[in-house]
């Protein structure tokens, strides 16, 4: 299983494009909505309502997108018969899930953190002084939208549905989760709907952090990890069903 | 070594393998001979634990592959049909990947990686991503990795389609080799010429069912197969034709083309010419085809491989 996650690595930190639109554009995006909304990229801001949104919001957003990408990679490894022929290896089917789904939180462990670093380094975002309950919220969110990614791939059987669908899906749930609005400012009845989205739980997580300034410790803040990890643990799981009943069936 | 027993797959309502059975001893190259859809890529996919039968039973080198899948994979090693490599990596990254799949052991990977890309010809080559590759060297790598645990099997399935003559020839050394060496090989393929240069026994798969298998003179004497000199004319009428039919018995028409059917062409082809002559008519085309895969597959199933 490790040989596969080395293998994806190796062919990701190949691809200038993936990089591209993994660790750059989510910074573009970043740094673009942070000037537009308020005028905030100057530092000394940092802790600032609007800052903190941004960052968390367009994180989890981008990342979801990140996630789907790497899902598909699934779709295409079917598709150009590498599945096939690792099946024919003596591992156990799963470990090619395992190994993806491995993958995909190394890579949406990294996007976070260079997220939030380039968040204080442009905005003086304080993780400084928020490093322990910011890293378990890193890793929980990174935990809940990998397996989202994988997921949205072992329902698809295309890379155009994989990707058709993860726009559709990812939009929604962003805009119902408070990546493009504040949660604060939809009707009442969104803001009900919004706990079905990862990208309440995170954003939410991240307030708790930055804005709230709620100890790791506080019972609020780590129901908001459970859930994401609850998310991410029932994710993987129908993931693995469908992988067996979707996926690896190969005709 | 391969045990095979009334072997079916299903899928839905389509009957791909309706109960095949064969065996193939230690050190045999058998082919796998048959037209698109006749069942080859099916009974490949089982054997190589990809798809589970809906009936009947194989056994790999003493291991039952239903009981014990894992066991069976460790021995065999599988050539797909389709070119199944990373294009983003190197031909030594994309082997390297394989090898460490099936747990080569790090001291010896290196060296068996150096040799067998040596055996296929890419050694010059094998840092340069795979996408900058011809058809033929990404097959000939394709083949090299799933040889590097050195399996006592080896499974290939139509491993020369769409690839220029040298590298065909290439990987008809290979297999050569490989066999010569001791290696098991069970060879699937819709070229004849293949399967009559490879395989030490043909089992000709159709519609699901191996309708022959033995040795290539096993299967001419099976079929008491006749071989025919073919007469196209630029004059044939009924008339003539049945004229043709009386002094010839064993004869069949096709448009403006006879088949005449002997177990002597040789001996009897100025016979079948002055016959022809006496009967008036003029010649455009004449060809003797002798007994091979083609003709044998022909008379068994009424149908040609490329159908």
């Amino acid at each position: 299983m490790i040989e596969l996650v080395k293998k994806d690595l190796k062919l990701f930190f190949g691809n200038k494009q993936d990089m591209l639109l993994t660790l750059v554009l989510p910074i573009i995006f970043i740094t673009l909505f942070s000037f537009v909304f308020g005028k905030l990229g100057q530092p000394g801001k940092g802790n600032s309502g609007a800052i903190v949104h941004v960052v968390a919001g367009t994180s989890v957003m981008m990342l979801l997108f990140s996630v789907a990408g790497i899902g598909g990679s699934l779709i295409d490894e079917k598709q150009d018969g590498m599945l096939k022929k690792l099946l024919c290896s003596p591992i156990h089917p799963n470990e090619i899930l395992f190994g993806k789904i491995i993958f995909a939180n190394i890579i949406s462990l990294i996007q976070l953190i260079i997220m939030f670093i380039f968040a204080w380094l442009a905005f003086g975002l304080d993780i400084l002084h928020h490093l322990a309950p910011l890293l378990l919220m890193i890793l929980s969110t990174a935990w809940a939208c990998s397996s989202f990614g994988i997921v949205l791939a072992s329902f698809a059987r295309t890379r155009q549905q994989v990707q058709g669908l993860s726009t559709i899906v990812v939009l929604v749930m962003s805009a119902i989760g408070g990546s493009m609005i504040p949660i604060f400012l939809m009707p009442k009845i969104l803001q009900d709907v919004a706990v079905i989205s990862v990208n309440y739980w995170g954003i939410q997580g991240f307030y708790d952090i930055f804005l709230r300034l709620l100890p790791i410790t506080d019972t609020d803040f780590l129901l908001r990890v459970l859930a994401l990890l609850l998310i991410g643990t029932s994710l993987n799981f129908l993931a693995f069903q469908m992988f067996k009943r979707n996926i690896r069936r190969i005709t | 070594m391969i045990h095979v027993s009334n072997l079916k797959m299903s899928f839905n309502t389509v009957e791909a393998l309706k109960g095949i059975s064969f065996s193939i001893s230690q050190g045999e190259c058998y082919g796998l001979l048959g037209p698109n859809g006749a069942g080859k890529t099916t009974t490949i996919s089982i054997l190589s634990t990809i798809l589970k039968a809906s009936e009947g039973e194989v056994s790999i080198a003493g291991n039952d592959l239903g009981k014990d899948p894992l066991k069976c994979k460790k021995n065999i090693g599988v050539v797909t049909q389709e070119i199944a490599l990373y294009n983003e990596l190197s031909a030594y990254d994309n082997l390297l990947f394989w090898g460490s799949m099936y747990h080569v052991p790090k001291k010896e990977l290196a060296g068996r990686l150096e040799e067998t890309v040596d055996m296929l010809g890419l050694t010059d080559r094998q840092h340069d991503k795979v996408k900058t590759y011809s058809g033929g060297m990404k097959r000939r790598i394709n083949i090299a990795s799933a040889l590097l645990h050195r399996p006592g099997i080896l499974f290939m399935d139509e491993p020369t389609v769409g690839i220029d003559p040298q590298s065909r020839n290439l990987i008809f050394e290979v297999v050569e080799k490989l066999h010569k060496e001791g290696m098991t090989i069970i060879y699937t393929t819709h070229y004849m010429e293949e399967a009559e240069r490879l395989c030490d026994r043909i089992g000709i798969l159709d519609d699901g069912e191996i309708v022959a298998q033995g040795t290539l003179s096993e299967l001419k004497a099976s079929k008491s197969m006749k071989e025919s000199v073919v007469i196209s004319f630029t004059n044939l009428t009924d008339e003539a034709y049945n004229t043709l039919a009386k002094k010839w018995k064993d004869l069949q028409r096709f448009d403006d083309t006879i088949h005449f059917y002997s177990m002597n062409v040789q001996g009897e082809l100025a016979k079948i010419i002055l016959t022809c002559n006496e009967c008036g008519l003029d010649f455009r085309h004449i060809d003797i085809q002798k007994i091979n895969l083609e003709t044998i597959f022909l008379s068994l199933t009424g149908k040609t491989l490329r159908d």
